[in-house]
């Protein structure tokens, strides 16, 4: 193998830092004894963390945030996994079209997103529900979910279904047992995605949002906009620390790359 | 009847016939090969026969019984595919039991007749493996346990052995024989290679563009092909365009671009006609002594025979010699031919049929 040179070692480890750099200041700050901004921090102090607790609607968006990812990336995955079944192995009419529709979220300005969300859910009459924000976040999320799953149904070899029902399964008992754990990876790979797509999304709810479905981004976001405190650095550090771990449970289970380079045969 | 009857099968796409009205039989406990180009419609064939592929028009006769009705699930075959198509997430074992699963067999009677497929195709020692942690010469050997497993009427391979290296290919083909006779399933094998074909069966089925081309015991194939593209697709052959000018009882008169020949009786109208001669028919003898003459062109070492082709008046002809040493005549010599009369086949015109 070729080994690499001191270029682009170099080169890696800046790319690196500079992806990393914004978090660790973040995290950094999170630790401040003082009550601004200060990085590197003067000293090392928990205080901002115990203020968390001292804000309860910091803790009851963070709750809504949790429940609406929850909800809104099983949906999504619930929806999207017959429908990249259809897009990945059928030949129909429409079938761009449909792959197309599914994927548009990704392509529409977020900004436009929120504000037709907005106008929608006022027409429909669940603006400021949790509902109508669920709904709307199944929306943004479906294409993140489709890629991963549609990664793996095209890697699914059509023949080992039809093996399952030469044997004599029936359309059932062959998608349980042979075509959803073949494609697991890529459904377990694209909720995840989802979920912290969800759990962070920003631009699109602080337009839908009410008082009583504020998420913890939108929270932050406000919370930002009124006084500049390092209260959102270790709100930010508890956000993290709780995506990495469920990154690291993921890839326990599964394996990370597999999931999110979207390789569904083995 | 036969154990397994085709009449007429058909299949078209559209304006394409993929399978045109094919018929042949399978008895039973006989090992029978679909042999042909790619594009030719044998997979599409066995396809039909597993269930997968809805028939056009004719008839899927098993054991006296019309499959159309049948549908794929309950048709009781055991298929092994070109792809193997194991359940990556099953070990061995529950790769192999699940046939039976799906028969409602019961757990002890399930782990005994899986212990004694794999005992069949020697992979015991494996059962708990992943089939990803296996080479491709076991997860074939899985894969034909997991077909046989279920005792079917039928057993359809589609090119199972197209993904071995060659070495492996010839292990798994005296494997494969083995395992057909111990198991007495009546068996077809869909492959291009025709080597494969000729060493593995009872029976070779030849198709071509859809069509029947012949359908006879490997070595009556070889020796009588019946028509140009049976010649040329089984082993190697020579292929000239020639007159039958005349026959009589013992032999037939033949005009090869002025050259004047003997052939065997052949069953043809006087007129132009093909003729095929095997290369390992050909022989190097003294000058006078030959049919034909010509220049040595190429000569390729295989082995154990050397390859030559001969510049003729005739056009260019192969020619196999057994490597007895040292080559027998070097580019740019001139040699002379000669064969047996009965060795030249005379075979209608192509397309002309």
């Amino acid at each position: 193998m070729r080994r690499n040179g001191i270029f682009a070692k170099a080169f890696c480890a800046l790319f690196a830092l500079f992806m990393l750099a914004p978090i660790l200041v973040v995290i950094g700050v999170s630790f401040t004894p003082t009550g601004y901004l200060e990085f590197p921090p003067s000293g090392l102090s928990l205080r901002w963390f115990r203020a968390i607790l001292d804000n309860p609607d910091f803790i009851a968006a963070a709750w809504i945030s949790l429940k609406l990812a929850l909800i809104a990336a099983t949906l999504a995955t619930v929806l999207a996994v017959p429908a990249a079944l259809a897009i990945g192995r059928g030949s129909f009419r429409g079938r761009e079209a449909l792959q197309a529709l599914f994927m548009s979220p990704l392509m529409v300005p977020t900004v436009v997103l929120g504000i037709a969300f907005l106008r929608f859910l006022t027409l429909v009459g669940i603006s400021g529900t949790f509902t109508g924000m669920m709904l709307c976040h199944v929306v943004i999320v479906t294409p993140f979910i489709l890629r991963l799953v549609l990664a793996s149904v095209v890697g699914l070899d059509a023949a080992t279904e039809r093996a399952a029902v030469a044997m004599g399964a029936s359309d059932w008992t062959v998608f349980r047992r042979i075509t959803l754990p073949t494609i697991l990876p890529g459904i377990v790979g694209g909720w995840v995605l989802a979920f912290i797509t969800s759990f962070d999304e920003l631009t699109v709810t602080v337009f839908i949002a009410s008082p009583s479905t504020t998420t913890l981004p939108v929270r932050m976001f406000s919370h930002i906009a009124q006084t500049t405190d390092p209260l959102v650095a270790s709100v930010s550090t508890v956000a993290i620390l709780f995506t990495v771990a469920l990154m690291l449970t993921v890839d326990r289970l599964y394996g990370l790359d597999k999931l999110l380079i979207g390789e569904g045969k083995t | 009847m036969a154990f397994l009857d085709l009449v007429n099968l058909t299949k078209t796409y559209g304006t394409f016939t993929a399978v045109d009205s094919l018929s042949f039989s399978v008895e039973r406990g006989s090992f029978v090969s679909l042999l042909g180009p790619s594009g030719c419609g044998k997979t599409t064939t066995l396809q039909m026969i597993a269930g997968f592929e809805e028939v056009s028009s004719g008839r899927i006769l098993l054991n006296g019984r019309d499959l159309a009705a049948v549908p794929a699930r309950q048709r009781g075959l055991g298929i092994v595919f070109q792809t193997y198509a194991l359940f990556m997430h099953m070990t061995v074992a529950e790769n192999v039991a699940f046939g039976l699963e799906m028969r409602k067999v019961d757990r002890a009677e399930r782990k005994r007749r899986v212990a004694e497929a794999l005992d069949l195709v020697h992979l015991s020692h494996l059962a708990d493996r992943y089939p990803r942690a296996m080479s491709g010469g076991q997860r074939q050997r899985v894969a034909l346990a997991r077909a046989l497993v279920i005792q079917p009427e039928l057993l359809l391979l589609d090119e199972p052995l197209s993904n071995l290296d060659a070495k492996l290919r010839e292990e798994m083909q005296l494997e494969l024989r083995r395992i057909q006779r111990e198991a007495g399933v009546t068996t077809l094998l869909v492959t291009h290679d025709q080597s494969e074909a000729m060493a593995l069966s009872d029976q070779v089925i030849v198709m071509e563009r859809g069509r029947l081309q012949q359908a006879a015991a490997p070595f009556d194939a070889y020796e009588a092909p019946q028509t140009s593209f049976v010649s040329g697709f089984l082993g190697k052959s020579n292929s000239l365009r020639g007159r039958l000018s005349g026959k009589g009882p013992e032999g037939s008169a033949l005009d090869l671009g002025g050259l004047r020949l003997q052939g065997p009786a052949a069953d043809l109208p006087p007129g132009e006609v093909e003729l095929a001669l095997r290369p390992e028919r050909i022989e190097l003898v003294a000058e006078g002594e030959g049919l034909v003459s010509g220049t040595v062109s190429e000569q390729v070492f295989l082995g154990d025979q050397w390859l030559l082709k001969v510049e003729t008046p005739l056009g260019p002809l192969l020619i196999l010699r057994r490597n007895t040493g040292r080559p027998e005549a070097a580019p740019g010599e001139t040699v002379h031919l000669s064969w047996q009369r009965d060795h030249l086949r005379i075979l209608p015109v192509e397309g002309a049929a």
